[in-house]
């Protein structure tokens, strides 16, 4: 089924922030504050920004002479082809489900904090509860999307930036400590910075929900590079600023005992009435974020499961719509199950690094891909180019790997886990392509002979097992692996998938 | 045509049955249920070497009995 083509400009700009916006900036300052980089965590925001403009560049150009559904998988699809195309698909919706779930876990660890100051007495029961509140979301979140509902999103967005308006503006009257935000010119201090550069990235990645939502859009070669630039130098300006105040109300103090934010909106609001206004105002604005984006990266999984199931590299019930609301409701709800499973780890360093990595990885190939197609396709329609070529996509390419590396010098022990789960699900992915490839005859072929095999292997054991297990069960498991075995070899299916 | 129509059925269904119930018995001897451990006689230096067979074997037969039932099925 077509998707109607109903957004315009200021729509895709708030599409664009509403995918980025929002709950990262409530948990990962924390850990890239007192961990990492102390203040200089504001100049790394701003690096990260500007990287994100640089691939934004590339996403730009992608987009507008590629305006279909399926985002990077599509874009480095006409670039590369099969593996790689299959592997950025694969990338890009773990980074989107780890993504869905860091957004989950912030959403209970809010009402934790929520609840710290209205009933005390409960707070110990939520945060027992972190991994069950954040299912509970992800379920019901699925369930309005499968409804296809999306008119919160202009609400929630234009209510995050004025709270956040609010913050600043606060922040400013209360008087400011000014934060030394510039990194020493030393190993240990420029290591702290490039990790938090790469922890805080996926800050700024969720905009891409801009791309992947591209064929809802009006005039999406003009309408989709401008709403991307725009959402970017927004983003890295809010980012910055608030990150600025945060980071100057709370100078050199070791840890603060509840989210930075939080602590920090309480110190500048002040209290009415008794009520930490500040607090509260931040944890609810935490909340809405957080529902916002994982909303949002549901609608970005289903859409790059549908691009993967639409070349059969997927089965094709993905693509099935639900007939009353239109939407892709086997996709939505095949990814909750993994966001509801990663939520459920709730560790958020873990998931934090996990997403960032790789968006990383999928902004270095969207990078790649644009170089690739400038060589393999020169004549093809482009509205919009990235400027500066090709200067722009390597230094992003550049800067995609360093920021990979950095945390890992550094030996944190998050960026290591995060790292080496993640090559491992990148080995399950090779492996799931391989078997796609050899397709389902000779993959039928292959059991049947090995089935032939254990089969006959087992015969010629019973001597040896009798003593330990009964003879007409091992008698009887033989038999029916070999007429398996056999069955299967002599199968004259030939169907690929 | 049709008595391999029931071969495949029965022989799928018993494969696929099989493979479960050899997982089944994989974790049932590692944790050592029921003192089950003692019970098949296997010693703890071989128990790593039993459980990678039955894995295996439970593995590929739950594969292959799901071709042949998927074959019925289609």
């Amino acid at each position: 089924m077509a998707t109607e083509r109903k957004l315009g400009l200021s729509r895709a700009v708030i599409m664009g922030l509403g995918g980025a916006i929002g709950f990262e900036i409530f948990v990962l300052l924390d850990y890239a504050y007192f961990d990492l980089a102390g203040p200089t965590m504001v100049s790394a925001l701003f690096l990260c920004g500007l990287i994100n403009l640089l691939t934004m560049f590339s996403y730009s150009e992608l987009s507008a002479a590629i305006p279909k559904v399926g985002g990077e998988y599509t874009y480095t699809k006409a670039a590369f082809g099969g593996l790689t195309a299959f592997m950025a698909g694969c990338l890009r919706w773990l980074a989107s489900v780890f993504g869905g779930a860091l957004a989950a876990v912030v959403f209970a660890q809010q009402l934790t904090y929520f609840f710290s100051i209205f009933i005390p007495a409960v707070q110990n029961f939520i945060l027992v509860s972190t991994p069950l509140i954040a299912a509970i979301v992800v379920i019901i979140l699925a369930a309005l999307d499968i409804k296809g509902v999306k008119e919160a999103t202009i609400l929630i967005v234009v209510a995050f930036l004025a709270i956040f308006a609010v913050f600043l503006a606060s922040g400013l009257w209360y008087g400011l400590t000014p934060p030394e935000v510039l990194p020493r010119a030393s190993l240990g201090g420029l290591s702290g910075f490039f990790a938090a550069t790469a922890y805080t990235f996926t800050m700024f990645v969720g905009m891409r929900a801009l791309v992947a939502g591209a064929p809802q859009i009006k005039e999406p070669g003009k309408n989709v590079p401008r709403a991307l630039l725009l959402s970017t130098v927004l983003l890295t300006a809010v980012y910055c600023g608030v990150a600025y105040v945060a980071v100057g109300v709370v100078p050199g103090e070791a840890s603060v005992g509840s989210p930075l934010l939080n602590f920090a909106a309480e110190r500048i609001m002040g209290e009415i009435g008794g009520v930490r206004i500040g607090g509260i105002l931040f944890a609810v604005a935490g909340m809405i974020a957080s529902i916002s984006s994982v909303s949002t990266a549901m609608m970005v999984q289903s859409s790059i499961l549908g691009g993967m199931s639409r070349d059969g590299y997927l089965p094709k019930v993905l693509l099935r719509v639900h007939r009353r609301f239109g939407t892709r409701y086997v996709a939505v709800i095949a990814s909750s199950l993994f966001v509801i499973l990663f939520s459920a780890i709730g560790a958020v360093e873990f998931l934090g690094y996990a997403a960032s990595f790789g968006s990383l990885l999928v902004f270095a190939l969207v990078n790649l891909s644009l170089m690739k197609l400038r060589e393999k396709e020169p004549h093809l329609k482009r509205p919009f180019k990235a400027p500066l070529y090709p200067i722009t996509p390597i230094a992003g390419i550049v800067m995609s790997f360093l920021l990979l590396t950095f945390p890992v010098l550094l030996r944190d022990v998050n960026a290591e886990s995060a790292l080496i789960f993640g090559l491992g699900l990148m080995a399950l992915v090779l492996t799931a392509y391989y078997l796609r490839m050899v397709g389902r005859y000779r993959l039928r072929v292959a059991m049947g002979g090995i089935s032939l095999g254990m089969g006959v292997l087992l015969a010629l054991l019973i001597p040896l097992l009798i003593p330990r297990l009964p003879l007409y069960v091992l008698i009887f498991v033989s038999a029916v692996s070999i007429i398996a075995g056999v069955l299967n070899v002599t199968a004259r299916t030939r169907k690929i998938f | 045509m049709r008595v391999r129509r029931i071969l495949v059925t029965i022989v799928g269904i018993a494969q696929g049955a099989i493979g479960v119930l050899a997982g089944i018995l994989a974790f049932i001897l590692y944790f050592n249920f029921l003192g089950v451990q003692t019970t098949l006689n296997v010693s703890a230096e071989f128990l790593p070497l039993y459980l990678l067979i039955l894995s295996v074997f439970s593995f590929f037969s739950v594969i292959s009995g799901f071709f042949l039932i998927h074959e019925e099925i289609e």
